[in-house]
């Protein structure tokens, strides 16, 4: 799992890439793009004061990142620890001064590759995520895939504003 | 063997964008500050064209110029001055030196690149 | 192509140097107006931004300075004289021009300026305009070298044609360092050389024959596509020297006489070389040739004038620019990364020693403790490489309180020291914005109006001084003036009045004035010009407690006031002192680590204070602010830190020793969060962080007097 998920990837020409993963019985998808890597859960240092969304920070060579409870953010609760439970880190922020961010999530899927044409609109209402959280809605095998739009759900400045509130 | 230009100028920027252009065109650079700094970088070093600034602190492109004019090894070697068009008067001294090529400042680098390519090619 | 990006930098960094040595040499001006060094070092500013943003295709900043340039060039031969308004416009250009350099480091483009600053640059080359309408020669700049060329543009072949070139070289050719031979190389790179025939008629003997000069002359037939500029082009650089005719495919008759009437030589000779590279057919050069007995010598005299100018003699003057040589010219980022490097390489050799020491290898922990020591070593040679002096910072600060002064109609000169004070260039970087808020303020309300100091007797010009020196592992500057220094009655008062301060307190006269550091506070009894924007105090130790550094004033009223800024030297690495809370570790500032303690056992629940040798210590129980919820350890333990004054306890588990701190930055996300003011790594790679000390002792009262006013104090043996 700490290997970068590319091997899994067909080659193909107009359809975007995608990272597909688990947060508690969901399936999410967020854009290749922006995906740095995937590492194992492990060493996750708590910052004390923070909401509980913010699960701590971790040292990816020699980088601090912090990481943040996908299962907190979309409002289901703490993700528990398993075996398969995976960081995604995430690149954000312009190119300038990028910004790295650990998701949190359940497990990895795989990538795939989502024709444009596949992708929904998200309901407007009966969907448990906030709305801009949410980029569309794919049929797949085996139900629905949200896409998500991770730089509102991973947005820094939300996250900034929320750790900047006193949380103790 | 590609060929050695000497870029001399106080700026580094004029440097570091003449550089780049000149190599990636396939020539050798050897860079120096000012007229001084360009001497001791000679020193017998193959230099096949020399381009070089007037106005520069230390030792100005024309007494460098004259001080290449001496060297039995460079005083053949051409050498492009980089003036701009407010400088006329130091353009005579220049002329009066030896100097023959000109290039205006301000410059593209593919303006430069050609008038390099006029007396020798990579 | 070339990549831009990187070399950007290096023209936004020079420019910026360039600009403040071009303010500062004007500032010098002013009081040596007849320096030709001086003016010297203004004009070269100008022209080596001008050069360098035509190389990037910066053409408002190439014409701007163009402008600027002719007026300095002027200025420069003796023909304007510098006075105040000249100077005080070329400060401003120089300002105009630093905002477009501005613009560009912020990544926008010179296309999309906001409109006001196109309109203030168009009104400054107006002005400058000014002093160039006496030179009409002045006109704007057009590249020389594209001159000639639009002269022979009606004359372009577009079809592959047959081109003829005569060329005779001037005898100094070789020695003007121009090989014949690369000329033919050139027009190979746009064409093909059908034929050269070489003339060699002007070769003296042997005997004669000087190596050094250049006999040879050319006819050469050059098949190619380009038009006529670009073939004469070829030979721009021996022009003047040597005669250069070009004869265009299908050429008219009269075209073909005045190309062979042009040459030194005989025509008919000339004619019959065109022959012989098929440059002309016989019954052209017949029809040319036909009349030509009855023609003068005017052809010799044609060829005579194309001849070299005579050349001038003059001095050479020489520039000169501030600046050492003898130092080498670094990219900031490549420090950094060294830096950075070293960080890696401290937090890497902080696990080697921590597995060393697990390991129980004598030999092993003494052989890391030497590499530690060698660490350490390199680490601080290596802080010193960004050390920079403050100095360039400082000077910065005449143009400020010249411009200040003019604003508020005080005379007031800026008296400068310790300039050659260093610290760590990213400390430099921030501290420019709180040193021009306490400059100003000190110029604004520390420096009384004119008739005030005439009516008390102090000297008419007011001073505001700036003094750096190190002290203590870290540097102490301070902004001072000497004008009527602050009312700690009427500081109170109106703390009280803000509600900063209760009734019943007592505060001593320092704590006093230094609430004018609370957010909200201001001195000044009149709303000056300069008070209204809006920046406070607060603002200014807020900023100076970012940098890891306190601020603090004193002041004798009459006399002057001078506030004190204290600044680690660096914002890299630093020694850090680890405590551990519940599984967590923490680094606070070692230079803040006064002594440690054991917390006393029992009898201190809820309390907040414990006496420590006679005075009270306020002190913060990390595991309760920190929300720890394992057991405590039986002993807590006490660090006592100091920071502005203030002194504290931490009450931690564990003292876990001194330890090198790389710091790294707390990030956008924890940017806001007090208690913290970074992150670094520990050797076994886990993650630490680094507690804001002055961020935590805000959460306590100011002093212990308000304490023992809060409540009575519960006394410990």
């Amino acid at each position: 799992m700490s290997q970068p998920a590319a091997s899994v990837i067909e080659a193909s020409d107009d359809a975007q890439q995608y990272l597909t993963f688990r947060v508690g019985q969901e399936l999410y998808a967020m854009t290749t793009d922006c995906v740095r890597e995937i590492i194992e859960y492990a060493q996750v240092t708590p910052v004390p004061m923070m909401p509980t969304l913010l699960r701590g920070v971790i040292n990816l060579r020699g980088a601090v990142v912090p990481v943040v409870d996908l299962g907190e953010r979309f409002g289901s609760g703490q993700t528990a620890l398993g075996s398969r439970s995976c960081i995604v880190i995430v690149e954000l922020g312009d190119t300038e001064q990028p910004q790295l961010l650990g998701a949190l999530v359940d497990s990895v899927s795989a990538v795939r590759h989502i024709e444009e044409g596949a992708l929904r609109p998200a309901p407007t209402f009966g969907h448990a995520l906030r709305t801009d959280f949410v980029q569309g809605m794919v049929r797949v095998e085996d139900g629905f895939l949200t896409l998500l739009q991770i730089e509102q759900v991973l947005s820094i400045c939300e996250l900034a504003a929320l750790a900047g509130q006193r949380h103790a | 063997m590609s060929k050695t230009i000497l870029i001399v100028d106080d700026s580094a920027s004029i440097r570091q964008v003449v550089g780049i252009s000149l190599k990636s065109a396939g020539y050798s650079v050897v860079e120096a500050v000012d007229g001084k700094d360009a001497l001791s970088k000679l020193d017998g070093r193959k230099v096949h064209l020399m381009i070089s600034d007037v106005n520069m602190p230390n030792m100005d492109g024309i007494s460098f110029l004259k001080a290449v004019k001496q060297l039995p090894a460079y005083k053949f070697t051409p050498v492009i001055m980089l003036t701009t068009e407010a400088g006329e008067a130091r353009k005579q001294e220049g002329q009066a030196a030896g100097a023959r090529a000109w290039i205006v400042k301000p410059f593209q680098p593919a303006q430069m690149l050609n008038a390099v390519s006029k007396l020798i090619l990579p | 192509m070339i990549d831009m990006g990187e070399v950007l930098q290096t023209f936004i960094a020079e420019s910026q140097e360039l600009l403040q040595q071009m303010e500062q040499a004007l500032l010098d001006i002013e009081q040596n107006p007849d320096d030709p060094d001086t003016l010297n070092a203004i004009f070269r500013a100008a022209h080596t931004i001008k050069g360098s943003a035509g190389l990037f295709g910066f053409d408002l900043i190439v014409a701007f300075t163009h402008v600027a340039e002719s007026v300095l060039d002027r200025a420069r031969s003796g023909e304007l004289p510098i006075d105040g308004t000249l100077s005080a416009l070329l400060l401003e250009a120089g300002d105009h021009l630093a905002g477009l350099i501005a613009q560009l480091d912020a990544g926008a483009s010179l296309e999309a300026l906001p409109p006001g600053i196109i309109t203030r640059g168009e009104a400054l080359i107006g002005r400058m305009g000014q002093y160039l309408e006496a030179s009409p020669s002045e006109a704007r700049g057009e590249p020389a070298t594209s001159a000639s060329a639009t002269a022979s543009e009606a004359d372009t072949g577009r079809d592959e044609g047959h081109w003829h070139l005569s060329l005779r070289f001037g005898p100094d050719t070789l020695r003007n360092g121009m090989d014949p031979l690369a000329f033919f190389r050139y027009l190979n790179t746009f064409g093909r050389i059908l034929q050269v025939e070489a003339l060699t008629e002007r070769l003296p003997s042997a005997a004669e024959m000087d190596p050094e000069t250049c006999y040879l002359g050319f006819e050469l037939a050059f098949v190619s596509d380009a038009d006529k500029a670009t073939i004469e082009g070829a030979f721009e650089f021996v022009r003047e020297d040597s005669l250069v005719q070009v004869l265009s495919p299908a050429a008219s008759p009269d075209a073909l006489r005045a190309h062979l009437d042009a040459l030194p030589e005989d025509p008919a000779d000339a004619g019959e070389r065109l022959l012989r590279c098929a440059s002309v057919s016989r019954a052209e050069l017949d029809a040319v040739l036909a009349p030509v007995t009855a023609m003068t010598e005017a052809p010799a005299v044609v060829a005579q004038t194309t001849l070299m100018k005579a050349p001038v003699d003059g001095p050479v003057p020489a520039a000169k620019l501030r600046g050492d040589n003898s130092l080498i010219r670094v990219d900031a980022g490549k420090l950094d990364q060294l830096i950075n490097l070293i960080g890696e390489l401290i937090i890497a050799g902080a696990g080697a020693r921590m597995i060393a020491q697990n390991s129980g290898l004598g030999a092993m922990v003494e052989a890391t403790e030497v590499l530690s020591r060698l660490v350490e070593e390199v680490r601080d040679s290596a802080l010193t490489l960004r050390m920079v002096q403050i100095g360039g910072t400082f000077n910065r600060f005449q143009r400020v309180v010249r411009d200040v002064a003019r604003e508020l109609g005080k005379d007031i000169s800026l008296q400068i020291s310790g300039g050659d004070t260093e610290l760590d260039k990213t400390v430099v970087e921030k501290i420019g914005d709180p040193l021009t808020h306490l400059v100003r303020n000190a110029m604004d309300h520390g420096i009384e109006p004119l008739e005030v100091r005439r009516a008390v007797g102090k000297p008419l010009q007011g001073r505001v001084s700036l003094n750096a020196y190190h002290e203590a592992g870290g540097i102490v500057i301070e902004v001072s003036d000497d004008g009527g220094g602050l009312d700690p009655q009427k500081i109170l008062a109106k703390a009280m009045q803000r509600g900063l301060v209760t009734d019943g307190q007592t505060l001593a006269e320092k704590d006093i004035l230094n609430l004018i550091f609370e957010p909200g506070f201001s001195t000044a009894e009149t709303v000056s010009n300069l008070s209204g924007r809006g920046v406070g105090m607060d603002v200014v130790k807020r900023n100076i407690t970012s940098l890891r550094g306190t601020v603090e004033l004193d002041s004798t009223p009459g006399v002057g006031t001078c506030v004190r800024i204290r600044l680690p030297l660096t914002l890299a690495i630093i020694d850090g002192f680890l405590i551990g809370v519940g599984q967590a570790s923490y680094v606070v500032p070692l230079d803040m680590v006064e002594e440690c303690i054991e917390l006393p056992p029992g009898h201190l629940d809820g309390r907040d204070y414990l006496e420590l040798r006679g005075d009270v210590l306020p002190f913060i129980r990390l595991r309760q602010l920190f929300d720890e919820a394992s057991t405590p350890p039986r002993r807590e333990n006490v660090v006592v830190v100091r920071y502005a004054g203030t002194r504290a306890g931490l009450v931690v588990d564990q003292l876990l020793g001194e330890f090198q701190t790389v710091i790294k930055p707390l990030g956008k996300v924890f940017h806001q969060v007090s208690g913290l003011s970074g992150f670094t790594i520990l050797g076994s790679g886990d993650v630490a962080l680094i507690l804001d000390i002055p961020g935590l002792l805000g959460h306590i009262p100011r002093t212990p007097n308000d304490l023992r006013q809060a409540s009575p104090v519960a006394t410990l043996t």
